[in-house]
């Protein structure tokens, strides 16, 4: 049996690091710091959403130092990617890693552009709810996200891509968005040349639900949102929606806080039915509201 | 490709890289600075600049003997400093070499973090471009360290010395390439009387 020795184990980390960063860009896409970036398909990088300001030209730099030139194709806020399109010769796309093998506790490197390198632990599969979600979006990791490395990558130990990290999407979590979730967004990129973005016409505040209540109704979230406006023929006001109405649930998912609905609203509910938990005069009711897209920016 | 990982993996101690660190490694305490230093001959110490900063200064060796060094040579631009002690008898730090370093490798530094002597801490080599607009080229690895560490080394899971720590800036530890290390040495010791 051979055995592996730990300067084994750094020479395989340093290769993952070579292997991965032909395929990391810097994103030059806000003011001073610039961003990391993937090429995830030929003529498509990703990054981190918070990363790339609206309406502006934004700039590559490729490996070999090359500047290229890159418009925005899509935006998830929810998931916080942004898909960029470029062209990008000469720059290979990235590996994938099968994330299905992927275990708390597996040894992982986040990279940024230079390349630059941070290691550390899956620390659980599922950041939104914690545990170990096969479906889960996005998984949580125990390192240290240098500023700048937004919208790069997270590796395994052979250099292939599990996700895209992003400071943005947690505020007390190291977040990577897991690579299924971000090939998904990428394919409404290729097959509409957009990712469309669920809307339900509703603008919503948080509010404390007081204990008798949740005691009475069996909940355990703390707050949830209240309804304060529904746009006339929206999503929300076809399905009955008014304002007053309490939103605890929506698609099987607790709407703690206003930016719970941006995440569950996710780009694959467009068009879809979704079955939402309200109280109405402190009574439980459940609406079926058909998720709509919101309208392109002009 | 061969994946080395999917061999039979031992837990990956990095016990012999502190053994060896912790042989090679000197306690410097001098007025106006202290930190770590580095056995570099059986009698060369080489530290940083801003730890050594008096023409004696005060050194514990890894055996606890405590002797006094005479300052030989610093470079304040670079914050190398080396040091000549009496013959010591002890066997000196094995370097690398630091431009075969690779992002992404594991290090380990050894030092005296806040006056906890002799202390290893682990993380893996950040950047290795200049840190800024005409900065120096040093090694960047992400790795915790703290005042005390200064003049230590950052070693390869090996133990072999590859830099010099000398700065920590945004959370990462800022080592002197031990390439520049031995080029310094080799100038102050030719200039030497």
């Amino acid at each position: 049996m051979t055995t592996v020795t730990v300067m084994d184990l750094s020479s395989a980390l340093a290769g993952a690091v070579e292997r991965a960063a032909g395929a990391v860009v810097a994103v030059h896409g806000r003011p001073r710091l610039p961003s990391t970036g993937v090429h995830w398909r030929p003529g498509l990088v990703v990054t981190a959403n918070h990363t790339v300001e609206p309406d502006r030209e934004v700039a590559l730099t490729a490996p070999d130092g090359r500047t290229l030139s890159a418009r925005v194709a899509g935006r998830d806020p929810g998931l916080d990617i942004a898909v960029l399109r470029a062209e990008l010769d000469r720059v290979p796309a990235a590996e994938l890693a099968d994330d299905g093998s992927l275990r708390i506790g597996h040894l992982v490197l986040a990279l940024g552009a230079g390349p630059r390198a941070s290691a550390g632990i899956v620390s659980t599969l599922d950041a939104r709810s914690g545990g170990e979600g096969d479906r889960s979006e996005t998984l949580a990791v125990d390192l240290t996200l240098y500023p700048g490395f937004s919208g790069g990558p997270l590796v395994d130990v052979l250099g292939r891509v599990i996700g895209i990290t992003t400071s943005g999407a947690s505020r007390h979590l190291q977040c990577a968005v897991r690579a299924a979730a971000v090939t998904r967004l990428v394919e409404h990129v290729v097959r509409r040349g957009r990712i469309p973005r669920a809307y339900l016409g509703v603008s919503t505040q948080p509010v404390v639900l007081p204990d008798p209540l949740r005691e009475r109704l069996s909940l355990g979230q703390r707050t949830a949102v209240i309804v304060v406006s529904v746009r006339p023929d929206s999503p929300a006001a076809t399905a009955g929606l008014i304002i007053g109405d309490v939103l605890v649930a929506m698609a099987g998912h607790a709407i703690a806080e206003p930016h719970d609905l941006v995440a569950v609203l996710q780009p694959d509910h467009v068009g879809a039915a979704v079955t939402v938990s309200i109280l109405r005069g402190g009574e439980p009711r459940e609406l079926e509201v058909t998720v709509g897209e919101r309208p392109p920016r002009a | 490709m061969s994946a080395p990982l999917a061999r039979e993996v031992l837990p990956p101690h990095l016990t012999p890289a502190a053994d060896r660190l912790r042989l090679v490694t000197v306690e410097i305490d001098s007025p106006g600075g202290s930190g770590a230093g580095i056995l570099w001959s059986p009698e060369l110490i080489v530290t940083n600049a801003h730890v050594a900063r008096a023409a004696r200064v005060h050194v514990a060796l890894p055996d606890d003997r405590r002797i006094e060094a005479h300052l030989l040579a610093a470079d304040r631009s670079a914050d190398l400093a080396l040091l000549r002690i009496p013959r010591c008898g002890l066997a000196p730090a094995a370097a690398a070499d630091s431009d075969a370093v690779r992002v992404g490798a594991l290090v380990v530094a050894f030092g005296h973090p806040l006056g906890l002597r002799r202390t290893l801490t682990a993380g893996v080599v950040h950047a290795l471009a200049p840190a800024g607009p005409g900065g120096r080229r040093l090694i960047q690895a992400a790795l915790r360290l703290a005042p005390g560490n200064s003049g230590g080394p950052l070693a390869d899971t090996a133990g072999r010395v590859v830099g010099i720590n000398t700065m920590i800036a945004g959370g990462l530890a800022l080592a002197v390439p031990v390439n520049d290390v031995r080029r310094f040495v080799t100038a102050a010791v030719g200039r030497a009387p």
